[in-house]
């Protein structure tokens, strides 16, 4: 009896199963004549945590005018050098999960030459590059193609206090003796405990302030066509005389060997310092409602030697897509849609960044809210990019460490950058 | 039919261990021939990252890096300074700790706090501690007039190294402090009453019964720390990133930029394959002479 029902019992059960199947085969052939909407396609992209929360609105506007795209960004450690390892890990071990690299300008040449990126040189029609300032679109060059669309620009200013020059009656200074001579009537006069503030760690904010001073004095690092090395020449040597001046004299405080970018403005918006050399997102902190110094300080370009004009170190970031995406077309709408005139008026006006495209710094709406914008035109157009070699890390480090050991009367200027010449040498002659 | 069964019995064993053999190989000897192996390729931005066979190319170059060298100074000058400095002062707390006092649980515990701190946290801290402007340290010392004006203490590379290893040494020797005091109640108290009653000293004491039955611990705890000490990163990247001029960079931190940020792997393997020689004769040397001081101690004893 048992045996008889569970043959039925297994008999009803395959008919069963046999049905299921060919629901589930019919239902399979319709769906595809049916053609269901394709769910859209998803891209990945890795930011700072900071940037992540103030590009929200970006992705909004993205998605709602291109509803087959949908954008995930991951939100990384705010240290864009954190950002930087976790992009060089991804693609090291391959199968990397992000289709969108966003990069500083520093970084280009290293994940151009490691073949990271892709090529977006016949992407993008000459007209549409028209727009964007020359300095930033060279920051996305490496070997004379483009990796990278520049979405926001950076360059390095002075900033000073404009209400105690006034109350001396003392011009703006122009030239790196007027930045000392002026520091110091200052600080004799009791107006402020320093003169000038700067960044003289040993990282890449020193290279960065060193690239400001040397282009002032007329000499440059590395010539990126001929790979020649100006760092030995007496250009190069007066410029870093100047930084340990700056020391020596009492104008800096001798801290500053050691000081980043946040040790500086801390000590410029407490009112202890006349001039200081940063980028431009000092600039909205300290003229915060809560900073003692709001309204009282102007900026400029650095100060150049008598008879020379200044240049600014440039900086900024960029989308590029990488190479081992599957979905290279969509995400290269990404990269020209936060690249486009709409997303970089959407960053100026929420977060007050640099736009690279010209037309935005006449765009009375972002003139209205920062009055400075106009001027900081000139500054991004006359910008230096630092030199775009693959090896490019390795050069700042052997500048950085150079600097730093001449900054802190560990070696004296010429012999350091005498060394600093010879190693970069050796490295642009290895590779 | 005896030597069958031991066979059989070796074979056994062997078929126990292997599992563990195979995972040491995996875990310890595949990245240390690995690392070997690309240490004698040229494998960096120049070759495209693609491997290509360079020989002895790597540790040549090496020979004459005068970064390395210097790194490597750094390294063995933080190591040795602040294990001895952490030693001495792990062992005074520990004594300290081993006494009978009212709420020592309580002290115990805190005294425990640094070491369960993250370093890049602590290190960011001694950084403000140090800060030439607005440091504590400074301000101590300006106003007990031992200084006239603030010391710029991690950007001056006569006083950064010292800078990051007592920010080192704080935060570790509640570790040595914790292991010594494990070895230090291991001790019978005994030994101690029968010393005195034979008229020792406090100090002949310590120095009788306390350092050579301590010594086992003070053994391991400075080969960890010495093991540690070596691969020091964090602390030193975010007080100093390795300045100024290179002043505190250590080995690690050259080997990291140099495989991370130049992409350069033959040559950063290299860099490893070396630092794990000198770290490895380093600990046997010391391990050798430990153990060769206990058998002198050891057989010194009866006398």
């Amino acid at each position: 009896m048992a045996a008889v029902l569970n043959l039925r019992s297994w008999l009803s059960r395959r008919r069963y199963l046999v049905g299921l199947a060919i629901l589930c085969c019919t239902a399979v052939v319709l769906g595809n004549l049916v053609a269901w909407p394709q769910p859209p396609i998803r891209l990945t992209m890795l930011t700072s945590a900071l940037d992540a929360e103030q590009g929200r609105s970006l992705v909004a506007a993205f998605e709602a005018k291109n509803p087959d795209i949908k954008i995930d960004v991951i939100e990384g450690p705010t240290g864009s050098n954190a950002i930087e390892d976790l992009y060089t890990t991804s693609f090291l071990l391959g199968g990397s999960p992000y289709d969108l690299v966003m990069m500083d300008v520093v970084w280009l040449p290293k994940f151009a030459a490691a073949g990271w990126l892709l090529d977006l040189t016949d992407q993008i029609p000459a007209a549409d590059l028209a727009d964007f300032m020359p300095a930033d679109l060279d920051g996305g060059r490496y070997n004379g193609k483009l990796y990278r669309l520049p979405i926001r620009s950076d360059a390095q200013l002075l900033f000073y206090r404009q209400d105690w020059l006034e109350q001396a009656g003392i011009q703006p200074p122009e030239t790196f003796d007027d930045l000392i001579a002026a520091s110091q009537q200052l600080q004799q006069a009791g107006t402020t405990k320093w003169g000038y503030v700067w960044q003289g760690r040993q990282f890449e904010g020193l290279t960065a302030v060193f690239v400001d001073v040397l282009a002032g004095y007329g000499g440059f690092w590395v010539n990126p066509k001929t790979l020649e090395v100006g760092l030995d020449r007496p250009e190069a040597v007066e410029a870093v005389q100047f930084l340990r001046r700056t020391i020596e004299q009492g104008v800096s405080p001798p801290g500053v060997s050691n000081y980043q970018h946040e040790d500086a403005r801390r000590l410029f918006q407490a009112g202890e310092a006349a001039f200081m050399h940063n980028w431009p997102y000092a600039y909205p902190l300290s003229n915060a409602d809560d900073s003692p110094i709001k309204g009282k300080f102007a900026i400029k370009t650095m100060v150049h030697a008598p008879g020379l004009t200044s240049a600014a170190c440039l900086g900024g970031w960029g989308l590029g897509v990488a190479k081992s995406t599957a979905h290279p077309e969509a995400a290269l709408r990404v990269a020209q849609f936060y690249a486009s005139p709409e997303a970089q008026r959407l960053s100026s006006l929420e977060n007050g960044y640099l736009p690279t495209r010209r037309s935005l710094y006449s765009d009375s709406e972002i003139v209205a809210k920062y009055p400075y914008f106009p001027s900081m035109m000139g500054v991004v157009e006359k910008a230096v990019l630092r030199p775009p070699i693959a090896q490019y890390a390795q050069a700042s480090d052997i500048l950085q460490r150079y600097l730093s050991a001449a900054i802190t009367n560990r070696m004296d200027a010429e012999a350091a950058m005498m060394a600093a010449a010879t190693e970069t040498r050796a490295l642009l002659a290895r590779n | 039919m005896n030597t069958t069964l031991r066979d059989q019995e070796r074979r056994t064993g062997w078929w126990l261990l292997t599992p563990a053999l195979l995972l040491l190989l995996l875990v310890y000897a595949y990245p240390i021939a690995r690392s070997f192996g690309l240490s004698l390729v040229t494998q960096n931005l120049g070759t495209e990252l693609q491997p290509v066979f360079a020989g002895l190319d790597n540790y040549s170059r090496m020979a004459l890096d005068g970064r390395f060298w210097q790194t490597i100074g750094n390294t063995v000058f933080f190591t040795v300074v602040s294990v001895i400095l952490e030693l001495l002062l792990g062992l005074g707390i520990a004594l300290v700790l081993n006494q009978a006092f009212p709420s020592r649980g309580a002290v115990r515990t805190i005294a425990l706090l640094p070491w369960a701190l993250p370093t890049a946290l602590i290190a960011t801290t001694w950084t403000w501690i140090f800060n030439d402007q607005f440091g504590v340290w400074n301000d101590i010392l300006l106003r007990l007039g031992l200084i006239q004006t603030g010391v710029n203490w991690l950007g001056d590379p006569n006083w950064a190294m010292w800078t990051v290893i007592a920010a080192d040494v704080w935060k570790t020797t509640p570790f040595i402090a914790i292991l010594l005091l494990a070895g230090l109640q291991s001790i019978p108290p005994d030994l101690y009453e029968a010393h005195a009653l034979d008229g020792a000293t406090r100090w002949q004491s310590f120095y009788r019964i306390t350092l050579p039955l301590l010594l086992p611990q003070i053994l391991i705890a400075g080969l960890f720390r010495f093991a540690q000490a070596f691969g020091v990163f964090d602390l030193v990247q975010v007080m100093t990133g390795g300045g100024p001029g290179g002043a505190t960079e250590t080995v690690s931190l050259y080997i990291y930029a140099t495989i991370m940020r130049y992409l350069d792997f033959g040559y950063g393997a290299a860099l490893v394959v070396v630092t794990f020689v000198i770290l490895s004769l380093a600990v046997a040397l010391a391990t050798w002479g430990l153990a060769r001081l206990r058998a002198v101690r050891a057989i010194g004893e009866p006398r």
